[in-house]
């Protein structure tokens, strides 16, 4: 008898194995899946954006065109532009254009130095919010744009804390997360996204990464540019040109 | 024993719908994510449409607008996204900035803007251009569009050789309120080459305007750093222009379409220049002794 309850105990556990790899089978399938390549076998683009802080004159027309292009609610920004002020005795006043019309006002006093620093979601190569997303709401595209997906996002702001850079928010009207979306829906159709577009001094730049043409690509090799908070391990995707050490 | 494994398997089958249910379709076919949703980010529709669809029915303005000034701005950056205005066939839909404000959201100085771009002070520049009345829009001189009226001259206008060198400090339009820096290189006093020309001019009527103020508009675009030359009326207008908000010391004003009808009844060529007949107000003409001079 011990000997065949023995036996009859392996079965079980045969089964129990066989019924938990029915369970477990079509995850590991769904997740070794490789996305199919394009249709056209044509070159796939990795968007990339930069900032040239030496050339923004902080008109805010990026952040006016973003609120129209997405219909971002006021109070909240996908883009924004930072003026940082740094005094004769080397301390650092940052602010953002208020209002819905984003305008700076003139600030009196001296200063040593003054700039414009736009600022936007980084992309972010390894992005932080996708990782510690628990329902698979925010996501990376294959051509390095990060996503929320609105129709899984619970809204529980993960995200939101995760992100080292500021860049997502819970939209006040849809109570989810939002952020930079590089106006993904502008993309495919030739048009760079709103910000870029509305730039009148070129200070925004959007391009492709994977072409060594493109004049992104050509300006990343000819410019020196730094990262915002490069330790970190994110691998931002938002390149900035002449920015000042002051800035983080 | 034959209930438990009709147990077990109830429960495998159920966790099967479960997940079925709970899994969006297309989840995982790209990564850990609704592949759908990357379609369906796309969807919208794009409401900043860009200059070539303005320039569809507004050529007349284009064709003015990329020859000045504000050639790298895009007409959406001051009108707002076309979209619902095309839609509209052009009625509605579009913002039309009135004021100072929409200029002095770029234009205003600020220490933080770059030094190189044009940027005033309202109140400055309206005591330098003479201008009494504050609540004058910019707009009464400036047409945004062509905002340094100097369409016609950016085509005829030479480059000056000496241009590359000031282009390393002035990139933008040198701002007219600005005094001369202490130890400013001799080379670009204009009498170091112009000695002919400035000689005698701090006896005419034009003595306190800089050569600058005429001849150098350094701007950060493809028509950067050209000289002015066989200026068209327009040019002087800018100053002397007859207009009510102008205050008593401003520049002599002329009424202008009364002037140029004075000039037809002479049946003089109304494409002349003012220069041609007010040579004497400003410096003598046709001295181009001057390095590098190409005639």
């Amino acid at each position: 008898m011990p000997h065949d309850r023995n036996r009859s105990r392996r079965e079980v556990l045969k089964m129990l194995a066989a019924g938990s790899g029915l369970l477990v089978f079509p995850i590991g399938t769904l997740t070794a899946s490789e996305p199919e390549a394009s249709a056209e076998g044509a070159h796939k683009p990795y968007w990339a954006y930069a900032v040239d802080t030496t050339r923004c004159i902080g008109c805010c027309a990026c952040m006016r065109a973003c609120r129209d292009e997405n219909d971002v609610p006021e109070g909240v920004f996908r883009t924004w532009v930072e003026r940082y002020r740094i005094g004769m005795d080397g301390e650092v006043k940052v602010d953002v254009a208020t209002g819905n019309d984003h305008v700076f006002e003139p600030v009196g006093g001296e200063v040593a130095k003054a700039f414009f620093v736009p600022k936007l979601c980084n992309h972010c190569e390894k992005s932080v919010c996708n990782q510690v997303c628990p329902v698979g709401a925010a996501y990376q595209t294959d051509d390095g744009v990060v996503l929320v997906d609105s129709k899984q996002c619970i809204g529980c702001g993960y995200c939101v804390q995760a992100c080292p850079y500021g860049s997502r928010f819970i939209n006040p009207e849809t109570h989810m997360a939002d952020k930079c979306t590089f106006c993904y829906h502008r993309l495919d159709k030739g048009l760079a996204p709103a910000c870029v577009h509305t730039c009148p001094r070129e200070a925004r730049l959007f391009g492709d990464l994977n072409d060594p043409k493109s004049k992104l690509s050509v300006l990343l090799r000819q410019r020196s540019y730094r990262l915002l908070k490069p330790e970190l391990g994110t691998h931002p995707k938002c390149y900035y040109l002449g920015l000042d050490r002051e800035v983080i | 024993m034959l209930r438990f494994f009709v147990l077990i398997g109830l429960v495998v089958v159920i966790a099967l719908i479960v997940r079925s249910q709970m899994i969006p379709e297309s989840f995982g076919d790209l990564g850990h994510f609704r592949a759908d949703a990357v379609e369906e980010a796309k969807r919208f529709e794009p409401r900043h449409l860009g200059r070539d669809v303005c320039a569809d029915c507004h050529d007349d303005v284009a064709a003015l607008h990329v020859k000045d000034a504000h050639a790298r701005v895009e007409c959406e950056s001051c009108h707002g996204p076309g979209a619902t205005h095309v839609a509209a066939d052009g009625e509605g839909g579009i913002i039309r900035p009135d004021g100072k404000a929409p200029c002095l959201v770029c234009h205003q100085l600020m220490p933080a803007r770059p030094s190189v771009f044009a940027q005033i002070t309202p109140e400055d520049h309206y005591r330098f251009v003479g201008v009494e009345d504050p609540e004058v829009d910019c707009i009464a001189c400036h047409d945004p569009h062509e905002p340094l009226f100097m369409d016609r001259d950016l085509r005829t206008a030479r480059l000056h050789p000496l241009i590359h060198r000031c282009r390393d400090c002035h990139a933008g339009r040198t701002d007219e309120t600005l005094v001369r820096p202490p130890g400013h290189p001799e080379i670009f006093e204009c009498d170091y080459c112009h000695a002919d020309i400035v000689d005698g001019f701090a006896e005419r009527p034009h003595s306190e305007v800089r050569c600058t103020t005429c001849h150098l508009f350094f701007r950060e675009s493809d028509f950067a750093g050209r000289m002015l030359r066989d200026s068209d009326p327009r040019f002087c207008l800018l100053c002397h222009r007859e207009a009510e908000f102008r205050s008593d010391d401003a520049p002599p004003g002329i009424d202008w379409p009364a002037h140029r009808e004075d000039m037809a009844d002479d049946t003089i060529d109304l494409d002349k220049r003012c220069v041609d007949c007010h040579q004497d107000r400003i410096h003598p003409l046709q001295t181009r002794t001057a390095v590098g001079s190409e005639e």
